[in-house]
């Protein structure tokens, strides 16, 4: 693990990151927290290196270059297809939703970092955990087949519970609808960089998260297919302290890195610089 | 698409009636399918990495006198063999060997037949430590680029993405009393409500028939079994799932293979296009 430094001019693209909510304390370290520094700071806790979780909005202001984001798909909307009813209303639960502002699980579309052109696809953990959906799975594949055919390299960033329970089979198959995309993408052979963020779990995990050219974790990022409440639920295992953590994966070969926030953004301006 | 024998809504079965027999532990497994559909069936082992997965079955034989690879989620029947074969459920070793002999097919130009029926991935901590994700990421995406004809069946159930790691196929049909969803019910129960006993309802919410995955454009087919379901007339059972397997394959061994692996393409890629009612989805592009 790289431990979280100061900030350094290339960290932020230039603009501010947008605020978040945040507890009062870290949880990590258990130190008050002041929420201006936090922001300078890329949500990384100053005295332990905890990483909170961001939203679409604020990986997207960490990774563009100011004023270089062009949102693609945005008005590809989500519905209820299975009329899924309990315990709540899906559909009520879609536009509770898109009045917070959050649009959809997974946000995409072009920008520059570091001056080059990149395609970027950002998950949303806060839109209904970040799961895999039809929209999701739609935007993603759009714009790996553009990325395919254009030459631009492609950057996800992963938070996700997996594949999205109120979408049924279809959501499932996302899954293969992505992949056949990734395929693309590798047989063009465009660079894929995947940055795995806490949590990244089930038919996100195990479709085009770790399927990267270039696996990179966030510090302390749960990363698995089942999650550790399944597991013990059906093994009644008792799971070691760190099982499924970014650590964890770089040990047992899953990803090539663990590289904290405020690096993020230098390594992979340097990436693109080394990738044609 | 079309449905054998009896309509659609001439079923009398609930939901959960379905997922018991699709559970049924006197339900043909793939073993008693291929063996009937290719009596010289030889298995083979392995992922030629570090291990062998009993939970999924492999190996070639000739089927309408053409050499033809199958493999099959294998659940076992005594209690002995079901925790030997983990009760269907496959490790990452499993998903590591189904591409090792499409791998095989492919170069021996063997169509691959792909018998579905596990509860899902193993839900343990070994798969994990052992990369059960990626494996699976890795053959969905290797699937794509098998240039040999593929159709699969979901015979029992088609659990989550353990299932879907061995459905990615030119066709796709379903036994009629056989499941598919993106998790089990007691899974997305366990998901949407914290609370597994509440199966029967998230079976309910999920559509996870042959009927319901029929009508979304999921699989090309449902295949009628017998009155009574499929457990009370293997022969029968068995002789349906060739006929229906072999007509879906026919047309595509004379596809040329660009043209084979463009189809494989857009059958997923394009697979929620009947759902796609929201003019915000706009065309295909």
């Amino acid at each position: 693990m790289v431990a979280a430094k100061k900030p350094a001019d290339v960290r932020i693209s230039g603009g501010k990151l947008p605020p978040i909510a945040l507890p009062t304390n870290c949880p990590g370290c258990g130190v008050g927290l002041d929420h201006e520094e936090l922001r300078r700071h890329t949500y990384v806790c100053t005295s332990c290196g905890h990483h909170f979780r961001m939203g679409a909005d604020a990986w997207i202001a960490l990774i563009a270059d100011r004023g270089t984001w062009k949102e693609r798909y945005g008005d590809v909307r989500s519905h209820d297809l299975l009329n899924w009813k309990v315990p709540k209303p899906y559909q009520e639960t879609l536009e509770q939703l898109r009045d917070e502002g959050l649009n959809e699980a997974v946000r995409t579309g072009t920008c520059s970092l570091g001056g080059r052109e990149i395609w970027l696809a950002t998950f949303d953990f806060r839109f209904v955990g970040g799961t895999l959906s039809i929209v999701a799975g739609e935007r993603l594949a759009r714009g790996m087949e553009q990325a395919a055919a254009s030459g631009l390299p492609y950057l996800l960033v992963a938070a996700s519970g997996g594949a999205r329970m109120q979408e049924g089979v279809l959501a499932l198959m996302q899954m293969a609808k992505v992949n056949a995309a990734v395929g693309r993408l590798d047989a063009a052979g465009v660079p894929y960089f995947s940055v795995l963020t806490d949590p990244t779990f089930g038919g996100t995990a195990a479709s085009l998260a770790l399927l990267g050219d270039i696996n990179i974790a966030e510090p302390g990022a749960a990363i698995g297919f089942t999650g550790p409440r399944v597991i013990k639920q059906a093994t009644y295992a008792d799971l070691p302290p760190g099982f499924q953590s970014a650590d964890f994966q770089l040990a047992r070969g899953q990803v090539d890195m663990v590289v904290s926030r405020p690096e993020l953004r230098r390594l992979l301006a340097h990436l693109l610089e080394i990738y044609p | 698409m079309k449905v054998h024998g009896r309509r659609p809504e001439e079923t009398t079965l609930t939901v959960w009636q379905v997922v018991e027999l699709a559970r049924h532990p006197d339900r043909p497994y793939s073993l008693d399918y291929i063996k009937r559909m290719a009596p010289d069936f030889v298995e083979m082992h392995g992922d030629r990495i570090s291990g062998d997965d009993p939970a999924l079955i492999g190996g070639v034989g000739l089927w309408h006198g053409r050499a033809t690879m199958f493999l099959g989620h294998q659940k076992g029947r005594s209690l002995k063999e079901r925790v030997a074969r983990n009760w269907g459920m496959m490790h990452p070793e499993g998903y590591r060997k189904a591409v090792r002999l499409a791998q095989h097919a492919a170069k021996f130009n063997f169509p691959i037949v792909s018998l579905i029926d596990t509860p899902g991935a193993y839900p343990g901590a070994g798969a994990e430590e052992r990369g059960i994700a990626s494996a699976i990421a890795k053959a969905i995406m290797e699937w794509f680029r098998i240039p040999v004809p593929i159709v699969a069946a979901v015979i029992g159930e088609g659990g989550s993405g353990g299932a879907l790691g061995m459905g990615v196929a030119d066709r796709v049909i379903m036994l009629e009393n056989s499941i598919y969803s993106v998790a089990s019910p007691e899974a997305a129960a366990s998901i949407v409500w914290r609370d597994n006993t509440r199966k029967v309802e998230a079976a309910e919410q999920l559509q996870l028939t042959s009927r319901d995955l029929l009508a979304m454009g999921v699989v090309e087919e449902v295949v009628t079994e017998p009155e009574g379901s499929a457990r009370v007339d293997y022969e029968a059972t068995a002789a349906a799932l060739d006929e229906a397997l072999y007509r879906h394959l026919r047309p595509l061994l004379a596809q040329p293979t660009e043209e084979l692996l463009q189809h494989r393409y857009e059958r997923f890629r394009y697979i929620d296009s009947l759902i796609r009612a929201e003019p915000h989805f706009g065309p295909k592009i």
